[in-house]
């Protein structure tokens, strides 16, 4: 074999082969050492599949089946605790006992009749928010990028508003956010004209269409009846309080739908990480994929809005506590929904039960929690891959 | 001995590249010779990078196209283009604590799918790419840690285990000092001695003479010489890319042009 040269960093036992093994395309050259091992998993993985062979092969990893079963229990504790809190107090067991339909009447009625409906609402706001947040903190490749940050939340709240003072009865809020979202997006896309989704051209766009946003839902509130602006304020700075049935149960819809396309597009969003020209080198179609992930993230964040109003600071503390406790392999866009919802649950209960019979809005309580904590996250010293 | 058998050919055909209303690139006719390493030079500002990027699909052409086997690459499926034409980009950044083998895993994505993501081939083909760029011992290392020789090398094992006959690189060397330029240059000209065809960007005249088979040099967005280095290079042409005055000397070992004497060239007074 005539090798142009001698590679000199190369270990011996590999010229021995000869550079053919280097660039090999075909299993036939011979390259002894490799041809006939067993398929170990990458580190760090399970491997599902064919010991030896190029057939069906599924990857697992560890750390993000502990983080998500780990952050699975603790969210399941953190319900229990939540249905049990409150100007009664319940014993735990009941609680399980009442959501079995067992147990007594009032019990019962406590739990799913007036606890539970909120907690629902309060898992998957929590999740949609944090969800959407990790999606656009990727396409951004910045993990200021939340819907939140970007104006997303307020253009969605501002027509929400603007259908619940304007009309006197929330004619279809979900619809409403929906249009504010969407237009809040067009109009940080466009003022970011051509400098795409990274740099903070687009960030500093979407603060500013925020604060127009913001200034616009409170001077709807300014201009009505004081009784129908103490009504809605809560609602405006995020609170459960003020749900509606329908836009539940449009969330419940969204969220489960939403959470299913981004585990497809997971694979692209973790190639997403790199730069443009990196990903699509590695055969992503990156413009196609962006749109769909802005999409995702928009209506999400939308579908969330219309049930809590802007609770955004979710969308920033969950996927900064996914990756805090997941590696750098992958995007962890199951980890940070079910921290989103974490996050939401027990703000709301901090936020009922704190100084009852007060209730602050849950919005309030992941500022003035997450807020302090998120800048703990930041400033702590980095592990040596965080 | 070639290891794709049949490589690709990739070639422009009146190609035109602009940012707006500024074209950058004009008109290009190109054709890269296959298994053979192509090295594009020119001033800054020339349209180099954007040829390059308009080879790899980065940037749509504003007219002409660039053709792979004779077929225009804006129709290809982007996965179909990533098996062919492999691209390192200019001071590519890898996610914060990535490890080596795990930067070199990214390089099979084209490959794999979600019911298959892990193969026997795969698995051999890492392994393949970190033992030719010489990174075995670092294979657990973060990309972080590395110093940037090694990190280069790992972005082009990568690249290696995309598996591609067609390898772009965006200025692999920039960065590098000179034990570094040539761990590079002699790991492309090995993969070139395979049946690769790599076509790179270069800064550097004087490297693009030594390792470079092939030269597209390039001035104000049009080509203005092509061919072997040998052939190409001349004190008129680098006079008229660079605005310098050299001699010209022929390498005793290797036979390829060197510069000498380089100085500015004399301005009229």
């Amino acid at each position: 074999m005539n090798l142009p040269m001698t590679l000199r960093w190369l270990k011996p036992e590999f010229r021995k082969h000869g550079a053919a093994a280097l660039v090999s395309n075909d299993s036939s050259m011979g390259i002894a050492p490799y041809d006939d091992v067993p398929v170990k998993p990458p580190s760090g993985y399970w491997r599902w599949g064919e010991r030896r062979g190029d057939g069906i092969s599924i990857l697992i990893e560890r750390r993000a089946v502990w983080v998500n079963s780990g952050l699975m229990i603790v969210l399941m504790l953190a319900c229990i605790a939540y249905l049990s809190l409150g100007s009664v107090i319940l014993d735990p067991r009941d609680v399980v006992q009442a959501l079995a339909g067992q147990g007594d009447m009032m019990t019962g009625f406590m739990v799913q009749e007036l606890r539970l409906p909120r907690l629902v609402a309060a898992c998957l706001t929590g999740g949609a928010f944090a969800l959407a947040g990790i999606l656009m903190q990727t396409l951004a490749r910045n993990r200021l990028a939340t819907p939140g940050i970007i104006g997303i939340d307020n253009g969605a709240t501002a027509f929400a508003v603007a259908s619940v003072v304007g009309m006197s009865v929330s004619l279809a809020p979900s619809a409403m956010a929906l249009t504010g979202a969407v237009t809040a997006a067009v109009l940080t896309f466009g003022l970011a004209a051509g400098s795409g989704t990274q740099g903070y051209r687009f960030i500093v766009a979407g603060i500013g269409v925020g604060a127009v946003f913001g200034a616009i839902t409170q001077l709807l509130l300014a201009r009505v009846a004081i009784d129908t602006a103490n009504a809605a304020y809560p609602w405006t700075v995020g609170s459960l309080n003020a749900r509606s049935g329908g836009s539940v149960q449009l969330l419940g819809i969204g969220l489960a739908l939403g959470f299913v396309v981004a585990l497809t597009l997971a694979r692209s969003l973790t190639v997403l990480r790199f730069s443009e020209a990196t990903a699509s080198g590695l055969g992503i179609n990156t413009s196609a994929r962006r749109i769909q992930i802005l999409l995702l993230s928009v209506a999400l964040t939308a579908l969330a809005v219309a049930v809590a109003g802007p609770v955004g600071m979710v969308g920033l503390i969950g996927p900064e506590i996914a990756r805090a406790l997941s590696t750098p392999r992958h995007v962890p866009v199951v980890a940070a929904t079910l921290a989103g919802a974490l996050v939401m649950v027990l703000s709301d209960l901090v936020g009922r039960t704190l100084l009852a019979p007060i209730e602050l809005p849950v919005g309030i309580v992941t500022a003035i929690i997450g807020g302090p904590w998120l800048l703990w996250i930041l400033m702590r010293p980095q592990r040596s891959h965080a | 001995m070639n290891d794709f058998r049949t490589p690709p050919t990739l070639a422009t055909e009146a190609l035109s590249m602009g940012y707006g209303a500024r074209r950058v690139i004009d008109g290009l006719d190109v054709s890269l010779p296959s298994a053979k390493v192509t090295a594009i030079v020119g001033p800054n500002g020339c349209g180099k990078s954007t040829l390059l990027s308009g080879l790899a699909r980065l940037h749509k052409p504003d007219v002409g196209s660039v053709l792979l086997d004779g077929k225009d690459i804006q129709r290809l499926p982007s996965r179909q283009l990533a098996t062919q034409l492999a691209l390192l980009p200019q001071e590519a950044v890898a996610p914060e604590g990535l490890t080596v083998t795990e930067l070199i895993r990214f390089g099979r994505q084209p490959h794999q799918g979600w019911l298959r993501q892990w193969s026997a081939e795969d698995q051999r083909v890492v392994q393949h790419a970190l033992l030719a760029a010489g990174l075995e011992d670092l294979a657990d290392r973060p990309i972080d840690a590395l110093s940037g020789g090694q990190r280069q090398r790992a972005w082009i094992a990568m690249t290696i285990a995309q598996q591609t006959p067609l390898l772009l690189l965006d200025e692999p060397t920039s960065a590098l000092d000179l034990g570094h330029q040539i761990e590079v240059f002699e790991l492309v000209r090995h993969l070139a001695g395979h049946g690769r065809t790599v076509v790179m960007v270069l800064h550097d005249l004087a490297s693009a003479c030594r390792y470079a088979d092939h030269l597209i040099a390039m001035c104000d967005g049009k080509i203005v010489a092509q061919g072997a280095p040998d052939k190409v290079v001349t004190p008129e042409l680098v006079r008229k890319l660079y605005q310098v005055e050299c001699t010209l000397l022929t390498d005793p070992d290797t036979g390829s042009p060197l510069l000498a004497n380089v100085r500015r060239t004399q301005q009229p007074a």
